[in-house]
């Protein structure tokens, strides 16, 4: 094609003029068959999750994962609920925040529940953080999940005594240097209650706090590294630089295991000051529709996508992180993961693990304690 | 043509002219507008933002709350002053330690190396292609306990010692490493500007090398250091890596607490009031430090030597 400057200027203006038009275009038409915008956790936005699904839409499928739940929220919450067509959590906020602010819709019941048949218990039917309070509503369908507690080198520390002492581990004085603080911060500051005593989902009284403050700094003070790198963190307990970490679980040890390191494990307590005399917290992960009022039809299918037992194996094991998926009680997911795949998520202890702990749930303190926690670090 | 004619038409003309001369000005500004509206959207815009949010109610995501200094308050009357002072004694030490450094090193490549001295430059160039974090990173498995250093020394020598990481000396190696280019460069070109007959005559009158360190090269030098003290300088202060990977957190730096004011925090208005506070910070000492440098005589547009 002859390209002259005449051409040149028509085409620019030919371009000019649909930007112009395309804002306009897309609440006009509502055009959003093939595309799909995912908020997840890291593990979603990968390759092996995606593409498959980006074959079978020829779809658009971009996903984006965030710091922290409340940071994904707040994306919403400031406007991008218009963006957004999938959200990924985990699993207090879809009841307790995002479906009373309007910002997640409902799910099909009739399409959805069929697939709780194959999770693993407690993530069955009756499991209530997929519901709206009054249980008349499906908020989103759960898939990954794991302990998270704190992580051990066995050959440092045994499993029995690790799981008997739980986090009183870190409130030995003479364990100070022996460890490591994974700075996800919201999950300290849970631990750092259960290491005071506490039971971190509920209001606390003045006194309460401060014992969690006198925890926070000395755990600080005891600590020989902290980072937000779970890989560094590992490379740091393999070396023997330290001999456990906080904050911590199946989801940080789990890349350590499959590599060989099998020494690395992930510890729940046998006992502690949460619900019915538990001693740790286990997270799942919630994928819900947002309210976005030009959302993409092919958010369900997305949902309807990740059951698939080859899906469910792709997002257990996408890049960066090994966790279990509740689809795991289905025999074929099961049969896709390898005995290797297993021992990584250390599925031997996962039951026991599971029975110990409570779930993950909103800190009513959690400012109070974020301000408490911050400055423990600094001033440590 | 009489001069009566003459008058009349450089009068007509007057307006026309200035017409004409505030035509002139206009196609440069014109060509200059949409670098102008870049830099208002993409540089001017963000910043106004951040400033907004700093007046805004704590754990607010709008602009449409009544301003409030409480961020400002919470600032001054928490321990930030620790973020900020640890920040700015380690992007001092990094600075001072840099100068020593590079000092020779630039002096060999500006005066002694020849057609060396291009090599030279590209080795130190080529590692700024692979990212910062990278590079970290392959410090620290450098000296991690079992890594290659230490390692290596158990293998060889079967010395078991300790490793510098997760401390402050190992954050001031990190600065040190990332940030050599930067002083080191403006340092080459300081120390370019000091002519060899000069020196020459300097030590033709009998002064000692020391002298001609002392009272003529540095002085001459003073441009490109400052120049590449100060790029250092701000870049350390801003830092977070460094901390953050050789570190652990040992020092917790200010744009750390930046980072989780936004982030875990989910208290943009706190972070904002930080980052204002460091923008004010450092913005008035590079103006200051500017204000003493004469830019023009450094790129060499001279005029008054």
């Amino acid at each position: 094609m002859q390209f002259d400057r005449r051409s040149l200027l028509r085409y620019t203006a030919a371009a000019g003029a649909l930007g112009l038009a395309g804002p306009m275009a897309g609440t006009a038409f509502a055009a959003r068959e093939k595309e799909l915008n995912i908020l997840c956790w890291e593990g979603y936005n990968s390759d092996e999750v995606l593409d498959p699904f980006r074959r079978k839409t020829s779809a658009s499928v971009k996903a984006e994962s965030g710091t922290s739940d409340p940071d994904m929220i707040n994306k919403l919450r400031a406007g991008e609920v218009n963006v957004w067509d999938v959200i990924n959590l985990n699993q207090p906020w879809a009841r307790d925040q995002m479906w009373p602010e309007g910002l997640i819709k409902p799910l099909p019941q009739e399409r959805f529940e069929p697939y709780f048949a194959n999770m693993m218990a407690p993530y069955g039917k009756e499991y209530p953080w997929c519901y709206s309070p009054d249980g008349k509503e499906l908020l989103g369908m759960v898939q990954r999940f794991g302990p998270f507690n704190f992580v051990v080198n066995t050959d440092k520390v045994s499993r029995a005594t690790a799981e008997d002492e739980g986090f009183n581990l870190f409130n030995e004085a003479s364990n100070a240097g022996r460890y490591g603080i994974l700075t996800y911060d919201n999950w300290n500051i849970y631990h750092m209650c259960i290491g005071a005593g506490l039971d971190p989902f509920v209001k606390h009284s003045e006194a309460e706090i401060a014992a969690f403050e006198k925890v926070a700094r000395a755990w600080f003070k005891g600590a020989k590294l902290l980072t937000d790198d779970l890989v560094a963190m590992n490379l740091a307990l393999i070396n023997g630089e330290i001999d456990f970490y906080l904050t911590g679980g199946t989801y940080t040890a789990s890349p350590a295991r499959l590599d060989g390191a099998t020494n690395i494990r992930g510890i729940t307590p046998k006992k502690g000051p949460l619900a019915g005399g538990k001693g740790g917290i286990t997270w799942v992960e919630i994928t819900s529709v947002v309210n976005n009022p030009n959302g993409s039809p092919l958010a369900l299918d997305f949902l309807e996508y990740v059951q698939d037992p080859e899906v469910c194996h792709a997002v257990a094991f996408a890049e960066g992180t090994y966790n279990p998926v509740t689809q795991m009680a289905n025999p074929q997911v099961f049969e896709k993961f390898s005995s290797e795949e297993l021992d990584a998520i250390q599925w031997d202890s996962l039951e026991e693990e599971l029975s110990n702990t409570v779930d993950y749930q909103i800190n009513p303190d959690y400012d109070v304690m974020d301000k408490i926690y911050n400055a423990a670090k600094r001033e440590a | 043509m009489t001069a009566t004619t003459e008058v009349r038409t450089t009068e007509a003309a007057k307006p026309r002219l200035r017409r004409g001369r505030s035509l002139r000005v206009s196609p440069g500004l014109l060509a200059a507008l949409p670098v102008l509206i870049f830099l208002a959207l993409a540089f001017a815009a963000p910043l106004l933002a951040v400033f907004g949010y700093s007046f805004m109610p704590e754990g607010t995501f709008d602009f449409t709350f009544p301003p409030t200094f409480e961020n400002y308050l919470a600032v001054f009357s928490g321990s930030y002053y620790i973020s900020f002072a640890k920040s700015l004694g380690l992007a001092l030490v990094t600075v001072v330690l840099l100068m020593v450094i590079c000092w020779p090193i630039a002096y060999g490549m500006a005066k002694l190396f020849g057609r060396w001295a291009n090599l030279m430059t590209l080795a130190i160039i080529i590692p700024l292609f692979v990212s910062e974090n990278i590079r970290l990173f392959g410090w620290m498995l450098f000296l991690i306990k079992g890594g290659v250093f230490l390692g290596g020394l158990k293998a060889w020598l079967g010395f078991d010692g300790e490793s510098i990481l997760y401390d402050v000396p190992a954050i001031v190696l990190g600065l040190v490493y990332v940030y050599l280019p930067f002083t080191l460069f403006p340092m080459v070109l300081g120390i370019s500007m000091v002519s060899r007959e000069v020196t020459e005559a300097a030590f033709d009158m009998g002064a000692s090398r020391w002298q001609v360190f002392r009272e003529i090269e540095l002085p001459l030098a003073t441009p490109g250091i400052l120049i590449g003290g100060l790029l250092t300088f701000i870049l350390s202060l801003g830092s977070l890596a460094e901390s953050k990977i050789l570190g652990g957190q040992a020092v917790i730096m200010i744009a750390d607490e930046i980072e989780t004011a936004f982030t875990f925090g989910q208290n943009w208005p706190l972070g904002s009031a930080l980052s204002v506070i460091l923008i004010l910070f450092s913005g008035t000492l590079v103006l200051t430090l500017l204000s003493w440098v004469d830019l023009d005589r450094i790129l060499g547009r001279g005029g008054n030597d």
